[in-house]
């Protein structure tokens, strides 16, 4: 019992946040007409690319930085994607791994000239972020390209659609119904977070986050933290881009989107009670951001104008709720704050 | 017990087997229903079918960027328009959404609505690729998906555009026949990298150096918007001093704004159709300002529904629908009936296709808009 008091304690950025998930959740699952593995698979597949920006934007934020790149890091593999991963069979295989080899040679980058260069994250990224776009609109000067049709169906699909497609096997039954979007998630976070988390460097990170100085006394390797840490958000951030690119199907250098995908996943990374600040919370939290900011756009689609929440579903009113929305969601990770005796207590 | 299994797993199949079976439209032959109003682009125009089906029918609209007036103006005239008699009771359940500039929202949004066990979906693309997922879930689910205006780069999908090099070539013809064939052209270019933008100039430049003409054009880029238009106006009549004719693909109320601000003559000039502009023609056309005003107009949306309402009921429609360009020029500019001297010179004016019998008032148009604020 106490253990438990003490877990939860030690998570309540994280508990918040996947209170707020389910209570946002449940609202829009108790007004959808047709809920069923079909929706969940909608919802994966729209929430997937988010969540794994956030889970880029994490990384850095640990270490007590802000990382400005990493929605134009995901155009750029998603132009990048949209050529290498055009072929058949094999060589898509090929593609998605030199995608990933991007990503993370992008982010090692930011890491160098952070580390080495001595330039405050947020200032090197605002660069880099720039040189990633240029690229992206060097590789695409105009949205195009195309990867295999059946490929994307098949890969952003549930598991009986994989079979049926490739004629790799017929109806799995319920197993079957299972989306393939939060088994890449489990796979990523079983495979590459967490044994991180466990690694000296992965606490490592988690102490420059909390106390640079002090971990520097502690003789923990900074600047092998540092660098690990971009190079896991430059990966983090190429997976994004892969899966943007199957669902797309094609590569598009959308300035825009690159922005908005960078600010998002700022605001995942608060609603998942990282503390902006360093050294506190963890991608397992922001993936339930991601889900929160989500969820909130999900509702605006099944809410009924006519009834007496229809006011919120306004097409001209949405981005004012859903700020509204967020702002209070951000406040409820940020209330914790308040209420701590010694402000060390947080980082602990 | 295994005689179960099979029975259960082979209904599972023939279930499966007969959806596939229904999934999207058949490519028949033309004509196509209601034709001088579902114009086919051109003769090589496929035409497609869907199993006719029992209405009223649920219909959404996922827009993908809003915050400017003419996707606002779009929004309110979706909303009139499925408010009307004849349209009204088709249609059991209507919902607008706007997504953003983020195409995942926006797929998802479209993904949603079929989830959701709607039949027509209409769409204003973010990108001009990107969507043969979902047209792929549409298929396979019997919906009826239609962009429109952002049309893509695919034949599989029912879309609605206005056919833009011809607005190019219109504007052309109009400088020509007002000017003569020789003289110097001012050009005020859309957003950079825009199909449209494209599509206009090339129609406009096909005219304008045609066999018999020598004109020298000067080219700038007002992106659509009267401020921005209005700047370039002003720097280019800096520069060169006198233009015989004007060419304002957009925001044309702020290139007059800059002719009447450097005192210059008003010229023949071709562009789109705000309010204000068409309320410039009618009042300086007396003095030189012969205008035309073509119209890419937010009522694209109104045919589009009606499009997507055809199609549910089975009825044959070509793949891509060109829909005719409403054009007034200084002799039918008419006050109250193809513009409004008591609205705002950023209303978009044309809103009716008396081919479709698509009619909707700027009256009805600025009603939803005191019902949403």
């Amino acid at each position: 019992m106490k253990t438990l008091r003490f877990a939860i304690a030690h998570n309540l950025g994280l508990v918040l946040a996947i209170g707020l998930f389910v209570v946002l959740y449940a609202i829009y699952v108790s007004m959808h007409p047709n809920y069923g593995m079909n929706v969940v698979l909608q919802n994966g597949n729209e929430a997937l690319a988010l969540i794994l920006v956030g889970m880029a934007q994490t990384m850095v934020v640990l270490i007590g930085g802000l990382d400005l790149s990493v929605g134009p890091l995901m155009t750029l593999v998603n132009c990048f994607g949209s050529i290498v991963m055009a072929g058949t069979g094999g060589s898509i295989v090929l593609g998605v791994i030199a995608c990933m080899a991007l990503g993370a040679a992008c982010g090692f980058m930011n890491g160098c000239i952070v580390v080495y260069g001595r330039i405050q994250p947020i200032i090197a990224t605002l660069a880099t972020g720039a040189i990633y776009l240029g690229l992206a609109l060097f590789l695409r000067p105009t949205p195009g390209g195309r990867i295999d049709g059946d490929f994307a169906w098949a890969f952003t699909n549930d598991i009986n659609e994989l079979g049926y497609t490739y004629g790799w096997w017929e109806d799995l039954g319920w197993f079957g119904l299972i989306p393939l979007q939060p088994i890449y998630l489990i796979l990523i976070v079983v495979l590459v977070w967490l044994p991180f988390r466990r690694t000296a460097t992965g606490r490592g990170c988690y102490a420059v986050g909390s106390s640079e100085a002090a971990a520097f006394m502690s003789g923990v390797k900074i600047n092998r933290c540092k660098l690990t840490a971009f190079t896991l958000a430059g990966f983090f951030a190429g997976c994004a881009g892969i899966y943007l690119t199957m669902q797309i199907g094609s590569g598009n250098a959308d300035a825009p989107q690159a922005a908005e995908y960078t600010l998002r996943s700022i605001a995942t990374v608060v609603i998942g009670g990282t503390s902006l600040y360093g050294g506190s919370g963890g991608v397992i939290g922001t993936i339930f951001g991601a889900l929160v900011l989500r969820s909130i756009s999900f509702i605006f689609r099944v809410v009924p104008e006519s009834s007496a929440l229809g006011f919120v579903a306004s097409p001209l009113l949405q981005p004012f709720f859903e700020g509204v929305i967020l702002l209070i969601a951000v406040s409820l990770g940020a209330a914790r704050t308040f209420r701590v005796r010694n402000r060390l207590s947080l980082f602990t | 017990m295994k005689h179960a299994m099979t029975a259960a797993m082979l209904a599972t199949a023939m279930t499966f087997a007969a959806g596939a079976a229904l999934a999207g439209p058949k490519t028949v032959d033309g004509p196509g229903y209601e034709p001088k109003c579902f114009v086919p682009w051109n003769d090589e125009t496929a035409y497609f079918q869907w199993e006719p089906r029992e209405g009223p029918f649920k219909v959404a609209v996922v827009n993908g960027f809003v915050g400017n007036i003419w996707r606002i103006q779009m929004i309110k005239t979706a909303k009139a328009y499925v408010e009307k008699e004849d349209v009204a009771p088709l249609i059991s359940d209507f919902k607008v959404v706007s997504t953003g500039t983020d195409a995942a929202a926006q797929l998802g949004a479209i993904e949603d609505f079929i989830n959701q066990g709607y039949d027509a979906i209409i769409t204003i693309a973010v990108s001009p690729t990107g969507f043969d997922r979902v047209i792929r879930l549409a298929n396979r689910n019997n919906v009826v998906l239609v962009p429109f205006d952002n049309v893509l780069d695919t034949d599989e999908v029912m879309q609605v555009n206005e056919d833009q090099y011809e607005m190019g070539v219109m504007s052309g013809e109009w400088l020509v026949d007002h000017v003569g064939h020789a003289g110097k052209i001012l050009e005020v270019r859309g957003l950079p990298g825009n199909s449209v933008d494209r599509d206009r100039h090339e129609g406009f430049r096909s005219v304008m150096e045609g066999d018999g003409n020598d004109f020298e054009i000067v080219e700038v880029v007002g992106n659509w918007a009267p401020g921005d238009s209005q700047k370039v106006t002003a720097d280019a009549l800096a520069v060169h001093g006198k233009f015989d004719g004007i060419f304002s693909q957009g925001g044309t109320n702020g290139t007059v704004q800059a002719l009447i601000d450097a005192g210059h003559p008003f010229v023949p000039m071709a562009g789109e159709a705000e309010n204000g502009f068409r309320k410039q023609i009618a009042e300086h056309s007396k003095e030189g300002l012969l205008g035309l005003s073509y119209g890419q107009s937010p009522g694209l949306v109104a045919i589009s529904i009606k499009a997507a309402l055809s199609a549910l009921q089975g009825e044959t429609m070509p793949q891509l629908i060109s829909v005719p360009i409403p054009v007034v020029n200084f002799e039918t500019v008419e006050d109250g009936v193809n513009y409004w001297s008591n609205l705002p010179d950023d209303f978009f004016t044309p809103n009716d296709f008396p081919p479709c019998g698509v009619t909707i008032t700027a009256p009805e148009i600025m009603a939803e808009s005191e019902a949403n604020n």
